[in-house]
């Protein structure tokens, strides 16, 4: 039985919408309600912003297979689950288009020269880097090629990423921003029950595996 | 390689932007009359009536705004670092407006100096015989800049009226302390007040200024009514808005963002392109209000001031004392 929350999570129009809309939302500040602040620096605000979406999904695309693990049962949580490659995948555009006003912004290419030595953006590339081979490796076929279990290994760096796009996040600005614990707080919560009930899980079965 | 200090900063910027600049000057000039005229009344809605208007300001001719594109006043008063009022750069220009009152303000010396005493902003400008205008480049820390039309009066002629006496090595200067009126004040990680500190010799250059006003008209709040430092071979933050307090001292005062983050930011921080901050360049910057493909421009030693300054350092190893 499809409730009708269930049919809204699976339609595809729908996640579409929610991932490009935020990408629009310069425009607002820029030309709609044109702001001084961000009219100051136009791209320094386009650049953040777009770093903030990555980071967003990413960590929203994380949060996926813990939800389901914690709720099998859950059909809106099943349902959003079939998004998960859409979702990944838009996350390394946003990190690219991030990465592009970068260069933009420092003004070409020798800026990467400077960009390794300094850990707040060489995090930053490296998760960038990631996000990278794991969208060029998204596609069905390569989990054929590479076979299940080195593909599943290979985009678990997902979490490396994570953990780096945390780090950069908080390295951004001269104070600690709050914002980086109320994005990354809820999906280590969720990683850490999702690898309590794992655990359990195995357990239960050995039992039941020597009982039997 | 990548780096350039022209010798004559002066002349290059000029040749550069004066047909740009000189419209500017005459929307300066539009500005200045409407301050002076009509700043007490048709500005006060918006919260930026503050102390020292009525000091009509001339310009001084060695800062002349010919000499360089001075910033839109919209984005001066708009793209603040102003933590007593958020961390967002539009949030100070919000709420600075909101209760916070800057008139009456009171300004006291002390510490090591003769003439200890405390004066009403306005009786001080008077004292010290009214305001100039120079036109300053601002280089923050984050590696932006602009150009600002400041009004007010050379920092010297303060330390002349606190008569230092010869143990008086160091200036500290304190901001305002108010919570209630400064939301974020509310927030206790910065440790406020803010503080920030001048060797003495530094203090009395003659480009350390203290503003009272920008385009001729009062300060507004957001960018540190009713008066403010500014030491433009310096990154911005050393320019401590809104002071309440000048101590002569004899040692060096801990300033606030050396406190919090030393290995980032130093007693001196002075504008250095050689220098990075640990995690960013400080080879170029972004020139505010330049548009999207503005692309940036090369920071100069000293921020362009090299001539006036230089000498105050020698000796001194400015990757250390950062």
């Amino acid at each position: 039985m499809n409730s009708p929350l269930e049919k809204i999570l699976r339609a595809k129009p729908l996640v579409y919408t929610l991932i490009i809309l935020p990408g629009l939302w310069p425009l607002w500040p820029l030309f709609v309600a044109p702001n001084p602040s961000v009219l100051a620096d136009p791209l320094k605000y386009v650049l953040h912003h777009l770093g903030f979406v990555a980071c967003l999904l990413l960590v929203i695309v994380l949060t996926l297979t813990p939800l389901r693990v914690i709720f099998p049962q859950s059909r809106p949580v099943l349902a959003l689950n079939r998004h998960r490659r859409l979702v990944g995948v838009s996350a390394f555009v946003y990190a690219a288009l991030h990465f592009s006003t970068h260069l933009l912004y420092e003004g070409g290419f020798r800026v990467l020269a400077s960009d390794v030595k300094k850990p707040f953006l060489l995090t930053g590339l490296i998760a960038f880097t990631i996000l990278l081979l794991l969208a060029a490796t998204s596609f069905n076929r390569m989990v054929q090629i590479l076979g299940a279990k080195r593909w599943k290994n290979l985009h678990r760096l997902a979490y490396v990423a994570a953990a780096l796009v945390a780090y950069h996040q908080a390295a951004a600005r001269k104070l600690f921003p709050v914002q980086v614990l109320w994005i990354f707080i809820p999906l280590a919560l969720l990683e850490l029950a999702r690898i309590a009930i794992t655990v359990q899980q195995k357990r239960h079965a050995a039992t039941s595996a020597r009982m039997g | 390689m990548l780096i350039r200090t022209p010798k004559d900063w002066e002349l290059s910027e000029s040749s550069a932007t004066a047909e740009a600049a000189y419209r500017l000057r005459n929307r300066r000039e539009f500005l200045k009359t409407l301050g002076a005229g009509l700043a007490g009344v048709a500005l006060a809605p918006h919260g930026l009536l503050a102390a020292t208007a009525g000091f009509p300001s001339k310009e001084n001719p060695l800062f002349p705004a010919s000499a360089l594109k001075p910033t839109a006043y919209e984005f001066i008063t708009s793209y603040n670092n102003f933590y007593e009022f958020g961390t967002g750069k539009d949030d100070p220009a919000k709420y600075a407006n909101r209760g916070w009152k800057t008139e009456p303000w009171t300004v006291e010396l002390t510490g090591l100096i003769r003439a200890p005493a405390t004066f009403d902003v306005n009786a001080l400008v008077a004292k010290i015989g009214g305001l100039e205008q120079r036109v300053y480049r601002h280089r923050c820390v984050e590696a932006w800049s602009m150009v600002v039309p400041w009004d007010g009066f050379p920092l010297a002629k303060l330390v002349a009226l606190a008569d230092p006496k010869p143990e008086a090595k160091f200036l500290k200067f304190t901001s305002f302390l108010d919570p209630k009126n400064a939301v974020g004040q509310q927030d206790s990680y910065l440790g406020w007040p803010y503080v920030e500190g001048l060797r003495l010799d530094e203090a009395v250059n003659e480009l350390a200024f203290i503003a009272t006003g920008i385009y001729g008209k009062p300060l507004p709040n957001q960018n540190g009514a009713p008066l403010r430092l500014v030491t433009p071979w310096k990154y911005g933050f050393k320019g401590i808005k809104s002071i309440v307090k000048i101590e002569f001292t004899d040692r060096a005062p801990l300033n606030t963002w050396q406190r919090l983050a030393p290995n980032e930011y130093g007693f001196y921080a002075n504008v250095n392109p050689q220098v990075d901050h640990p995690r960013w360049s400080q080879a170029s910057e972004r020139v505010i209000g330049g548009g999207i493909f503005a692309g940036r421009q090369t920071t100069l030693m000293f921020n362009g001031y090299e001539k006036q300054v230089a000498g105050l350092y020698k000796g001194l190893d400015l990757t250390q004392n950062y």
